[in-house]
This record gives C-alpha cells, structure tokens and sequence, in this order.
C-alpha cells in the first residue's frame, strides 16, 4: 500500500467512522473492554503475587523452619503447635548452633499455645511465644518501642513479654507507655518490656513473646521445642543445608530414616515457589478470562464490519465503477476496522491502567501494571482489527461491481 | 475507439441460459454521439456494462481504443474505466454523505490524484456544469437536475474519452431532461463520446446515431436523421 492510498484510506475510514459515532463506539466497546480486563487483571495477578512474595520475605530471608511432627509440608505460616507434641530438644538446637556460621547465620527455638492476656480491666486473646534473643533477627521481625526481653530474663527465667501491637492497641489506652506495666498471661503477672513492630497480620501482631524457660516453666511445662526457626547463611545451599540436619536430627533422635521422623523441615525457597506457581497460574488464569472478552471484541467488529459492507454495497459498487481496485477497498474497510480496533484498544489501555491504579488506591487491592500487559493488549487489538477486519473487507473487495451497483 | 465482434453475454439461471447479449457487433468511432434504445429486458444496460468494462463479455472480441480488453484483470479493468470512460446514472448514484465536490473528487481519489490539486479541478468542473455555489451541499440537498449534473462532473472529472449515460434522464422531468442533453451536445462539440440508453424518442434523438436492439442484437442502427424519417 502507498502512503497515497494509505492517507485516503484513514481519511474515508475516519469520515465513515465519524459518521456514525454512536455504532462506532459501541463497536469499538468490546476492544475496549477486552483491552482494559486484560490489563486490570493481569495488573490485579501480578499485585497479588508481588504481595504474596513480600509478605513472605518480611517472614525473614533465607529461613527454614524445623517442625516437630511427622507431617510434611510446606507451610512457614506459624500454625497452632499445642496440639502437636513437641519433639525438638535443647541438644538440637546446640547441634544447630555449633553448626559454622558459614551453614547458618542464627536460629530461634519456638513454642506456643494460646492465652488470655489482662491488663487492668481489660482482656484479650493472643498466641503466646516462648523463644530465645535470636527471634527477632531470624524473623526479622523487630521491636519498634522499648527493647526485646533480655539475655538475663532468658537465664533467670523472669516473666518478661514483648507484645504484639494488636495485643497493645487492645489493652492500652493510646499513646500509654506499656514498658514496666503489669499486664497477665493465664493468669500469672508478666512485665512489658516493648512493643513489636507491626506486621499487618493478625497472627504476628496478636503474638506475645516471652523468654523459652519462661514459657516452659509457667506455660508448656516441657523441656522440648515446638519448632526451630533457622536463617541459612546462603541461599543458594539451603537444599543440601536442610538435608544435611535432616540426617544429624535422625541421628540425634536415633532414628533410621525421614519416614519414621518425629520432624520435617520447611524450606522457605519450597514455598515461595509453590506459592509463585500458584499466582502466576492465577495471573495466566485472568489473562486468559480477558484474552477471551478481547476475542469476543473482535467477533463484535467483525459482526458489525460485515453489517457495514452489505450497508454500503452500494457505495461500493460506485466505487468501483469509478475506478476503485479491488485493493483500494479491502484497504478502506481493513483501515476502517484496524481504527476501530485500535482505538478501542488505546481507550481500554488508558480504562485498563486508570482501573488497576483505582483498584490499588480506593480498592486497597494489590496492583502491578504491567507493561508486557500494555503491550500485549495494544498488539491484540491490531491484529483483532487485521483478522476480524480482514474478512469483512475481503468481502468487499471482491463484489461484483454490476451486482454491487444494483444493491437496494 | 470502440470496436465490438461477435460478442455475446450469457446469465445461467437455473437450467436456462439468458442470452443478455447475443453475437453483437457494434463500432463506435472516436467524438460519435450514440443512442442506444430498444424495450426493457433487451440487453441495452448489459451492453453499456460491457463497454464501461463493469462487465466482460462471455465470448466474442471487444477491443478499447485499441485495446482487447477481454481476458483483462479485475484490476486492469478498474484502471481502465477510471482512465477512459464515465458513468452516469439513471438514479446519480452519488455517495450520500459526501457533499458535491468530494463526490467529484471520488475519481480523482482513484486516479492518485493529490488532494489540492483534486479540489481545484472538482471545483472547475462543476463550474463547467454550472453547479458552483452548491459544491458543499449533499445530495439530499440537491433537485434531480442537480444531483444529475453532480454525477456528470463527476464522470468527467478524469477527462474521459466516453462518457456512458444509461437512462440519465430517466428520473427527471422533462424541462432538466433538456438541461442535462444540452450539456451532452456541448461535451459530445468538444469530443467526448458519447454513448446514452433511453426509452425516450425525444432524447434519443439528440444523438447523431441511434442503435436500435432487441433480444441482446442489433436491429437498427442508423444516423438519426434516418431514424426520424
Ligand atoms: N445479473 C443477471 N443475472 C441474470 N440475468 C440477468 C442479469 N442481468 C441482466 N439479466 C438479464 O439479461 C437481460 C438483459 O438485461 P438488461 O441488459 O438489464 O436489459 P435492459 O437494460 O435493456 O432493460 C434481461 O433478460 C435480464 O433479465
Ligand atoms: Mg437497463
């Protein structure tokens, strides 16, 4: 095509589609709508997956979790241990710590249980933690006021408890300082020593930290661990890391194999590419929702481009006569509809995007545009206009200009 | 410049074989002005298609200033009518939503013609038919004889050498009927070909050579002189 016959054919096209606004739009409307879900919910996937991925990096980086229990699987969400019996012992955890700093950087023993927390007239529920100093430094997970119980707490047994900011919010007037206060546990008059930073979910903000022995004196009444929390020095070894304390705890607990285990490991790479596959399923699974709405646009512009060419068979048949090539009106009716589509298309990239950011600001959603998205969509929506254009406008160009001109 | 030998045009319909036009020969000189009449269904729009090249032939020789034009590409044949020859229309067949002077540019469009120089000459031609000061109305806007003159610009805006006017007149009133054949004459003085199909005897005989068919051939064809005898 010459630019010659390119220009005539955008200015007819334009003229034809200016001329009947009100169809041209609602033509236009399914691209517009395919182009923008496509965009929205690819942008909602994506939000999801990056979310999902930072909520698990703010659980630590490169953690793995020793349970007690013979179940396997992969969960570093901290779940209700009370009803499983602990099985993890102080000799694993000095067998982990004599571990070279080269294999783990610090671990965290973990036992919980539920409790009743009463400050004052005041009362709630949270999960109640022992552990050691080490905590927050494996599940980078931080006190943001007053400090984390202390190396002398731990060795003396003292009933020391940081709080959730839940577990503050809860039972403290705002802005009241909880360090020094006596708040109880079950019961028994525990000391605020700080606040936790806060998290955003409900299991780590309505969490209460108090030192192990403490908790296993006045709490769980055992000796043993309900998990071990362990940062691996290097991520790219963590495979051969866990198997390595999967073989000295079958040791240490004496026993022959991983399918007679009282433990299991949870790796945190395990996860977060279970969980990636997971959402870039769920992404996949939306793109294809809107690719087909955008397939559905473009049966809508070939539907009305059809109606078009038998509309103006007339004109046509004129425009032949006067000298119109077959391939001056396949190009006119293929402009008129690649316009069609593709301004369908940049309004529904403009819908697309103006929705995913709404959706993050005033949906609180999570949402990542992205660009691939944007371009995808744009080259959809040409070759939509190309392919459900192109049929209709074959049409067109090969009429009979005699039976054409005769068309009522 | 138009040279026809033995052609014929055949519609199959059904197990019957229409014979739209049946071994026609015809030679129409260069500046000629031909009438061509004869009763409804005789053939005369199916030969006014084959010599506007709209339609080809089923067998037989037609041949172009020149040219065989049997055998010819849809495209060379959209190359030629836009070149060599105009259309007009019983019913103008203007674009309806073009105003009169995009309506003449249609051609012109086709021609590759660039827009400016498109305008200009639009404009000139209807001046020649004395159309200006209508040259932004649409169609609707137009009376018959107007809308008729638009189609006439429009034909000749490419300077053809055959102007093909099948029933021009057929949709006007006698008094524009008159306008529009004075325009004819005047063309045909300045060496347009011209070739009209009408059912009327007084426009037909404003031509200098009436050709007479039924059933798809010739049966008269005579200068008008003789015909009015
Ligand atoms: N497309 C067609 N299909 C079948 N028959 C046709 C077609 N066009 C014309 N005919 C037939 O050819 C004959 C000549 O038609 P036409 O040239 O239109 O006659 P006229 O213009 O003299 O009235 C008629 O019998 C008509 O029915
Ligand atoms: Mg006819």
């Amino acid at each position: 095509m010459t630019t010659f016959k390119f220009t005539e054919s955008v200015k007819m096209s334009v003229r034809s589609i200016a001329s009947n606004k009100g169809r041209s739009f609602l033509t236009a409307l399914g691209v517009m709508i395919g182009v923008a879900a496509v965009i929205t919910l690819v942008a909602l996937g994506n939000g999801t997956q990056k979310s999902v991925e930072q909520s698990l990096e703010s659980l630590g980086s490169n953690l793995l979790i020793l349970y007690s229990g013979e179940t396997k699987g992969t969960s570093l969400v901290r779940r209700n241990t009370s009803n499983i019996k602990p099985s993890l012992t102080e000799e694993d955890l000095e067998f982990l710590n004599s571990l070279s700093p080269a294999l783990i950087t610090v671990s965290a023993p973990e036992s919980s249980d539920s409790g009743q927390i009463k400050f004052g007239n005041k009362n709630t529920v949270g999960t109640v933690i022992g552990t050691n100093l080490n905590y927050p430094e494996v599940r980078n997970f931080y006190p943001i006021y007053g400090s984390f119980f202390s190396e002398n707490d731990l060795a003396a047994r003292k009933p020391a408890a940081v709080i959730g900011a839940r577990i503050y919010k809860d039972l403290f007037e705002d802005g009241m300082d909880p360090v020094g206060q006596k708040i109880r546990i079950n019961g028994v008059g525990f000391t605020v020593t700080g606040i936790m930073e806060e998290k955003g979910s409900s299991s780590s903000d309505t969490s209460i930290f108090i030192p192990m022995s403490t908790f296993q004196k006045y709490i769980s009444g055992s000796d043993m661990y309900a998990l071990i929390n362990i940062q691996a020095s290097d991520p790219d070894t963590m495979r051969e890391l866990q198997t390595h304390i999967e073989n000295e705890i079958l040791r240490l607990h004496k026993l022959p194999n991983m399918d007679a285990a009282d433990f299991y490991i949870a790796n945190q790479l395990d996860l977060l590419n279970t969980l990636q596959g997971v959402t870039s399923t769920f992404t996949l699974l939306l793109g294809s929702i809107a690719a087909i709405s955008l397939l559905v646009g473009g049966i809508g512009i070939m539907n009305i481009m059809l109606v078009a060419v038998t509309e103006r068979t007339r004109e046509i048949g004129i425009r032949m006569a006067l000298g119109a090539k077959s391939s001056d009106i396949l190009s006119q009716f293929l402009t008129e509809a690649i316009i069609l589509s593709v301004g369908g298309g940049l309004i529904g990239i403009f819908l697309g995007i103006t929705t995913a950011i709404g959706a993050n600001r005033f949906g609180g959603m999570a949402s990542s545009i992205s660009i691939n998205s944007v371009f995808l969509a744009f080259g959809f929506s040409v070759v939509t206009g190309l392919f459900f254009g192109g049929y209709p406008a074959y049409q067109a160009s090969k009429l009979d200009p005699i039976e054409a001109l005769r068309y009522e | 410049m138009i040279k026809i030998k033995n052609i014929s045009r055949h519609y199959q319909m059904g197990p019957n074989t229409v014979k739209a036009i049946d071994d026609l020969t015809l030679n129409i000189a260069e500046g000629e002005f031909v009438s061509i009449v004869g009763p409804s269904g005789s053939g005369k729009s199916t030969l006014m298609n084959i010599i506007g090249c709209l339609d080809s032939p089923s067998s037989g020789k037609y041949t172009l200033a020149g040219e065989e034009v049997a055998g010819l590409s849809r495209n060379r044949l959209a190359g030629i009518r836009n070149k060599y020859i105009g259309f007009v229309f019983q019913s103008f067949n203007l674009l309806g939503r073009e105003s009169a002077v995009e309506n003449v540019e249609l051609p012109l469009i086709y021609a590759g013609i660039p827009p400016k120089e498109r305008r200009v000459r639009a404009m000139e031609i209807l001046k020649r038919v004395e159309l200006d000061g209508r040259e932004f109305h649409q169609p609707n806007e137009l009376s018959g004889g107007q809308r008729q003159r638009v189609a006439i610009a429009r034909a000749l805006a490419v300077n053809p050498k055959i102007l093909l006017a099948d029933e021009p007149t057929g949709a006007l009133d006698t008094k524009t009927g008159a306008q529009i054949m004075a325009l004819f004459r005047e063309l045909q003085s300045e060496g347009v070909t011209l070739i009209m199909v009408t059912h009327d005897p007084d426009v037909a005989s404003q031509a200098k050579r009436i050709v007479q068919v039924r059933d798809g051939k010739i049966l008269v064809d005579v200068p008008v002189e003789e015909w009015n005898r």
